[in-house]
């Protein structure tokens, strides 16, 4: 049920890095009933005997880790693979540090992160990452001179002027620019959006996308930027950029 | 604005008697050296003078009175040598200024009479000056009451020969004094002196400005408030010791501040692994509930971490639109099953701290929400500030309670019930954040009954924030 790489049916194969033996155990467990593959590694030099003797699809590293800390073990295995890393962080700094630094890392989570929602991050970079492209081409996208900051989870308008949105509209912004003008049905938006908080579950799609639609559509030249297409699903107009 | 750990330097309370002083320009220590040094050379001044002068008047009364009797018995002699007939004329022609002489067989003057005491001395002066004078009886009227009549005095003599000299006082022989001189050098002497203390007031009071300034800075979290250790030995110790105590109480808070947030810090891995655990759970009633206490821990530890962070700034202010992100606060608390209204604007665009300002609007709601059941949201534009309004159904807050609403830590009900949750800082970090946007925020109880919440946030950013 999950969608790994595009290229192969077998489930993704997770690398998790965190010192806490109890939170790696749980997060194992909680992954693997959700259809993934997962391995663990209790610090940088677990993680690099891990990456040497086979390859992972995505790394869940921990910033707080003993010996060489994750800022910097994310730099160092971005130097030789564009393997995507999902970051976890307990201080609110450490996330500027992720973004401002740019040590290449796909997403970050804050501690105590919800499990479903980091389960929706781990699908939504599997995605993004299908198109092999370089690792500092996917965190970002443009459409109508807006733009979409993965990372920072942010959407700026063409004035420069930031619009917030909800972490659902975002994801499913997000499923829109990975799959430009093609009709996305209301069942893959709602796998899509599905997870990510438990209050979305049932949340009818099409609430999201209305929400989503005045917070882009208003202000503009009034042309629809989502299309609805009868019994089909929604259709996301814009040519879309990658940046 | 402040505000403890909020803006803004605090006046203090002031007592009534501070604020009588104040309306009368004596707040300074400046002017109330002056006011007193006025009033002490004052009363030194007048009391020098005053003792002076009387002193000064008592010599111009005797030499009066030794004038005034030298006359009495030039007049008495000469009538005394003339005979009768001619004594009248004599008598006249000696008259003269303040004294008017006259011959007769009768005394014209009464013994007594209101003040006629001054004139004891008077009487003294010619029994000394002619004792051969007292060989005939002396009678002395004095006339003080009668404004109208201008004598001061009858003064009537009395001849070997039983006729009497009457003589009319209109006044003293006394010279005016004129101390203008006195007044006008010491006068000048006091005003140099107060110049002077004028002076040395300031230059002594100045280091205190800098203690002022010094400890307002400490206050608003800055690390350079060290005043410098100079000048005279007293204001010298007292700047070392204000330095010691300043690196003391920022050490205090710093510890303080590092512990909490240490601790705030590490809950998070443990309620990280509760939240894996309650994937685990098969009863998804438990896992809910336990799920909803532990967001409610998290949230605990946000907002404590919120508050500790204080107005320390560490988000960028960017253009951002407060209508999309207030939308974005609604919404959530609409799909928390939560009763909340919203009448948006069109497009507002302001300077911000897009976390920040999230974090203290949706306070604002979460309150409304906790206390009040329910929340009506309106966002409009008045002037050149976006004007938000947060409305509730509840209870309301009384007037002299609202300022203690503010204040961390305070959870103003009793009947609010730990069951609303929170722990009161909601509103503290509200108003630090929007305060450090150069927005306002204010609370009034609403005629419907319920709590209205008003904030204004400048559309153009305060310059310097």
């Amino acid at each position: 049920m999950i969608q790994a790489s595009p290229l192969s049916q077998r489930p993704a194969r997770i690398l998790i890095v965190d010192d806490d033996g109890q939170i790696r155990q749980l997060l194992a467990g909680f992954l693997k009933e959700n259809g993934l593959d997962v391995a663990l590694a209790r610090d940088g030099v677990d993680m690099r005997a891990a990456m040497a003797a086979e390859r992972f699809d995505l790394i869940v590293l921990d910033l707080m880790l003993p010996g060489t800390g994750g800022l910097e073990l994310c730099r160092e295995l971005r130097r030789d693979s564009a393997v995507p890393v999902i970051m976890l962080t307990a201080r609110s700094d450490d996330t500027d540090r992720i973004v401002g630094l740019e040590v290449g890392a796909d997403d970050y989570l804050a501690k105590p992160f919800n499990p479903r929602e980091l389960l929706a991050r781990i699908k939504a970079v599997l995605r993004r990452t299908g198109t092999s492209e370089p690792a500092a081409a996917r965190r970002g996208f443009a459409f109508d001179g807006w733009r979409a900051d993965v990372l920072r989870r942010e959407l700026v308008n063409p004035q420069g002027v930031l619009v917030d949105v909800s972490g659902g509209e975002f994801d499913l912004l997000l499923a829109f620019l990975e799959s430009p003008n093609r009709v996305l049905s209301r069942d893959w938006l709602l796998e899509v959006a599905r997870n990510r908080t438990a209050d979305v579950f049932d949340r009818s799609i099409d609430v999201l996308v209305s929400r989503l639609r005045r917070k882009i559509e208003q202000g503009g030249d009034g042309s629809e930027v989502i299309k609805t297409v009868r019994g089909a699903g929604y259709l996301f107009m814009p040519k879309v950029m990658r940046a | 604005m402040k505000t403890g750990m909020k803006t803004g330097m605090r006046t203090g309370t002031r007592t009534r008697l501070q604020d009588w002083l104040a309306r009368f320009g004596l707040d300074t220590l400046t002017n109330r050296t002056i006011l007193l040094m006025l009033i002490g050379i004052g009363v030194v001044h007048i009391a020098s003078l005053h003792a002076y002068q009387i002193a000064l008047d008592r010599e111009a009364t005797i030499a009066a009175d030794a004038r005034l009797a030298d006359r009495l018995l030039t007049i008495k002699r000469a009538v005394m040598r003339v005979v009768p007939a001619e004594r009248e004329p004599v008598a006249h022609e000696l008259s003269g200024g303040p004294i008017e002489a006259h011959w007769s067989r009768t005394e014209h003057a009464v013994s007594g009479g209101p003040g006629s005491a001054e004139w004891e001395s008077l009487r003294a002066r010619l029994q000394e000056l002619a004792p051969e004078l007292t060989g005939g009886q002396i009678i002395i009227g004095a006339n003080r009451k009668l404004e109208n009549d201008p004598h001061l005095a009858l003064i009537s003599l009395q001849l070997p020969d039983e006729s009497w000299v009457n003589v009319s006082v209109f006044s003293r022989l006394t010279p005016p004094s004129t101390n203008h001189g006195t007044v006008l050098s010491t006068s000048l002497m006091a005003l140099g002196v107060i110049g002077f203390a004028i002076l040395l007031v300031r230059w002594m009071t100045r280091p205190l400005q800098t203690f002022a300034a010094a400890a307002q800075r400490l206050y608003r979290g800055s690390d350079q408030a060290r005043v410098p250790e100079d000048g005279p030995r007293e204001v010298r110790e007292l700047a070392i010791a204000f330095n010691e105590m300043q690196a003391r109480i920022k050490r205090l808070i710093d510890d303080r501040t590092h512990a909490l947030a240490a601790v705030s810090h590490d809950l998070k891995t443990p309620i990280t692994r509760l939240r894996l655990k309650t994937e685990g759970l098969g009863d998804a009633a438990l896992a809910a509930s336990v799920r909803a206490d532990l967001a409610e821990m998290e949230e605990m530890l946000d907002q404590t971490l919120a508050y500790l962070r204080g107005e320390r700034i560490d988000e960028d202010m960017r253009p951002l639109d407060l209508g999309a992100l207030v939308q974005t606060l609604v919404d959530d608390a609409s799909d928390a099953g939560s009763r909340i209204s919203f009448s948006p604007a069109p497009r507002l665009v302001l300077e911000g701290r897009p976390l920040a300002l999230k974090r203290a609007i949706g306070n604002l709601i979460d309150n409304a929400l906790k206390y009040g059941g329910c929340a009506h949201v309106t966002l409009g534009l008045e002037a050149a500030n976006a004007r938000l309004v947060i409305d509730d159904d509840g209870p309301g807050i009384p007037p002299e309670q609202r300022e203690l609403a503010f204040e961390p830590f305070r959870r103003l009900e009793p009947s609010r019930n730990r069951e609303t949750g929170g722990f009161g800082l909601g509103l503290t970090i509200a108003r630090t954040i929007l305060n450090g946007h150069g927005g306002t925020i204010a609370l009034a109880n609403r005629e419907a009954g319920g709590l209205s919440v008003s904030v204004t946030l400048p559309l153009k950013a305060a310059a310097g924030s």
